[in-house]
């Protein structure tokens, strides 16, 4: 690592700190409670379902914008979901390249699927292209969104 | 390809040298412009110009962050490259080296700096390396407004004397260096152009000028040849100097080095 010297605006020498290692560094978590919906997200499933990958995009369907109170999937941020053996690996995207929610966005999503017990592990993977336009909003996320009085 | 790390992208050597330094240079551009837009949030001539600026910068630390990102399969550390170096190593363009001293050049940075670097991009996108090309055209979308914006307040500006002043200023002070920058026509730049990764310097100056010539006709500014490669550094890809300390000392994230989280 570089050496780097650390200075205040009035220009005294502070000592250097260097970053920490990961497990030094501030607490992961950004979430609060309130957040994605957690509130109106449904009990975990009592039996591991046959067609998982289907089941993960319903429970993504409960995963609520941090800033439109419609789902992740009706938002059109979902691109994918594919599960092996207890993994999940969900692509998604954002609608903006300096989106403020990422962090919240993939808690919710890792929160959400980590609830059932047939989820060992979620895979978070950001993907860019096609790039996310309104267009990519689904008819019922729309329609959601109107009755809120949010134009699309 | 024999010889090739595993893992690197598939290219001659020159040539992933070349485009490595190509996309470190836009992602040091982004993220000092990002600081230069971000003096303005506060203090623009109305508020609505602020919060454009805010938005810009914001939208300049993202672009950032994914073209920093994208080095990773160069070799690169992400996280080092985005904290741990000197000012002297960052490949941002010289006009964005000092802060812009008022609005007129935050707007002539917009239309000259940024315009540059979305050419820039576009052509990277159009040159087809696949793992960019998708981020790049959400990146562009984003420049949409950035360009609707700074062209709109061009036009206002000059169409007062002080602001035509002010503008002709700053343009002729930027545009031969970022014209070098953008298409340097060194051979780092030409190994790119043969792989097909990016445009020719004549296809790229030629767009540049289709973008902004319309705006320099209002300042009676023609567009400059762009500087020779005698004082030119290969290796960043720019002229000599760097960005002033304090705007490194931001980028870097210095004073919150203690509380990192990434």
């Amino acid at each position: 690592m570089v050496e780097l010297t650390t200075r205040s605006p009035g220009g005294v020498t502070l000592p250097v700190v260097e970053a920490p290692s990961p497990e030094d560094a501030l607490p992961k978590r950004v979430t609060s409670h309130a957040s994605g919906g957690r509130d109106v997200w449904s009990e975990p499933m009592e039996d591991a379902p046959g067609d998982p990958e289907a089941v993960v995009v319903e429970l993504l369907h409960e995963v609520l914008d941090p800033e439109l109170p419609i789902s992740l999937v009706d938002l059109g941020l979902i691109y994918g979901v594919e599960f092996e053996a207890g993994r999940v690996r969900v692509d998604l995207t954002f609608t903006a390249t300096a989106c403020p929610c990422m962090e919240f966005i993939r808690e919710d999503v890792r929160d959400r699927l980590m609830r059932e017990y047939w989820v060992d592990a979620v895979e978070i993977r950001e993907v860019w292209n096609p790039p996310w336009t309104r267009e990519r909003i689904t008819r019922r996320g729309r329609e959601q969104l109107r009755t809120m009085g949010v134009g699309v | 390809m024999s010889g090739v790390e595993p893992g690197l992208p598939e290219m001659d050597d020159a040539v992933r040298t070349a485009f490595r330094r190509l996309l470190l240079s836009l992602a040091d551009s982004k993220r000092i412009l990002g600081i230069r837009y971000s003096d303005w949030l506060l203090g623009a001539p109305s508020i609505e110009a602020g919060i454009a600026a805010s938005s810009m910068a914001q939208d300049e630390w993202g672009h950032a962050r994914l073209l920093y990102a994208s080095l990773k399969d160069f070799g690169d550390d992400p996280v080092a490259l985005e904290h741990d170096r000197q000012a002297a190593e960052y490949a941002s363009m010289e006009a964005l080296d000092a802060p812009f001293d008022d609005w007129a050049r935050v707007i002539a940075g917009a239309v000259v700096v940024d315009g540059a670097l979305a050419v820039a991009l576009r052509a990277v996108a159009e040159g087809g390396y696949e793992p960019i090309e998708g981020r790049i055209s959400k990146m562009l979308g984003e420049e949409a407004f950035h360009r609707s914006l700074a062209e709109a307040w061009f036009r206002r500006l000059a169409g007062s004397e002080e602001g035509a002043r002010r503008l002709k200023g700053a343009v002729e002070e930027w545009l031969a260096p970022t014209l070098r920058v953008l298409a340097p026509d060194d051979q780092g730049h030409r190994a790119l152009v043969a792989a097909g990764l990016t445009g020719s310097a004549a296809e790229l100056r030629a767009r540049f000028a289709e973008r902004i010539s319309p705006l320099l006709e209002l300042l009676s500014v023609d567009m400059p040849e762009p500087l020779g490669l005698d004082d030119w550094d290969e290796g960043r890809g720019r002229g000599p100097g760097h960005p002033a300390e304090e705007a490194v000392e931001r980028a870097r994230g210095d004073l919150n080095r203690a509380l990192f989280v990434e």
